[in-house]
């Protein structure tokens, strides 16, 4: 795989840039596919959200200085677009945002490509009575196995207040699916 | 009764010496199956191909130029956002420095410098947000533009772009 380095530097020249950026896609189109999808929950809008990330990411290369890595940036795109996209979404419904989490979660049951079972559903539904940052910090770390130090650069939080996150977080689904 | 303490058991070779080790193999197993309730995957699907089609969609967008990322509104609407924040800006300035000779008015801004801002600067905003942050009492959009927005021109474009008027749930009854 290309070095991250070389990557950004290729991605800053005019030259290179076109065929750096197709490397860039397909090496983290699936990842932060993912990434979006858990936030966002519908595939449609997952791939919207998508889309947008990589042209943002494509337009603001040149003011990307590497004091992260290039992984942490563009996942710090992905979900900033993502809860920039649901608070569009719920103010174009006249909802608060709580409402929209829960409508999101009943649309999953009629959605072509969610596979899940009943108990992933219950899953779904413990994870949206989450705030944004738990229920982040707990998908990253349950489902995308980041560690704590990638969340960190991610989320700008240190790494003991990650812990501390996502083991009440993993203790509030445990209770949730346990309940009835 | 004749007590046999001799021992007719055997074991498989290194039996006790690999113990410890599937030991601790079994415990690590079992508590990652059953230390949690939560389970492993989370039943999220993606069409067939879609990681293959997603690719050229994304790189179309970006190799045309002409191409934009507008989520609401026409260009036009997109244009009158970025007049009305260029003029936030010039009432700003123009109060804080009404005593300095070298006044500058919106006619020195040329469209195409508002235009290649916007194009440039990521601004973070959507039209949403920028709608929410100017304040129309205050300003009028006829202060900034070049021509006057009259009525035919806003309902020109409505027509244009809106699929539905109802929409605009408008609560004044006397539109046309």
């Amino acid at each position: 795989m290309i070095a991250e380095e070389t990557l950004v530097q290729e991605l800053k020249s005019k030259e290179s840039q076109a065929k750096a950026f197709e490397v860039l896609v397909n090496t983290y189109k699936e990842r932060l596919y993912w990434h979006i999808r858990r936030i966002v929950l519908d595939h449609d809008d997952a791939d919207d959200v998508l889309q947008n990330t990589f042209i943002k990411v494509y337009r603001n290369i040149d003011g990307f200085k590497g004091d992260s890595k290039l992984y942490s940036w563009m996942y710090r795109i992905a979900t900033n677009e993502s809860l920039t996209f649901l608070k569009q979404k719920s103010k174009k419904m006249g909802i608060g945002d709580q409402e929209l989490k829960e409508h999101m979660v009943e649309n999953l049951q009629a959605d072509a490509y969610f596979e899940g079972d009943e108990i992933q559903l219950k899953l779904q539904k413990a994870l949206a009575t989450l705030p944004d940052k738990q229920k982040l910090v707990f998908t990253m770390k349950y489902f995308q196995e980041m560690k704590y130090e990638d969340i960190s650069e991610v989320l700008e939080t240190s790494v003991g207040a990650l812990k501390a996150s996502y083991h009440l977080a993993a203790k509030k689904i445990e209770a949730y699916l346990k309940a009835d | 009764m004749k007590k046999n303490n001799e021992n007719k058991f055997n074991t498989p070779e290194g039996y006790f010496e690999s113990f410890h080790d599937r030991l601790m193999d079994r415990i690590q197993n079992e508590e990652s199956t059953t230390g949690s309730s939560i389970p492993k995957t989370d039943g999220f699907a993606v069409p067939g191909n879609y990681f293959e089609k997603v690719v050229p969609a994304i790189l179309s967008k970006t190799t045309a130029e002409d191409v934009k990322v507008i989520p609401l509104g026409g260009r036009r609407n997109f244009y009158y956002a970025a007049a009305s924040v260029a003029a936030i800006f010039l009432l700003v300035f123009g109060i804080n420095w009404k005593t300095e000779n070298t006044a500058f008015s919106f006619d020195d801004l040329a469209s195409a410098e508002i235009d290649a801002y916007f194009e440039n600067h990521d601004i973070g905003l959507s039209s949403y947000e920028i709608a929410e942050a100017i304040p129309l009492e205050d300003i009028q959009l006829n202060d900034v533009l070049a021509e006057d927005l009259t009525n035919d021109i806003l309902w020109e474009y409505l027509e244009d772009n809106m699929e539905d008027i109802e929409d605009l749930h408008l609560e004044n009854e006397e539109h046309e």
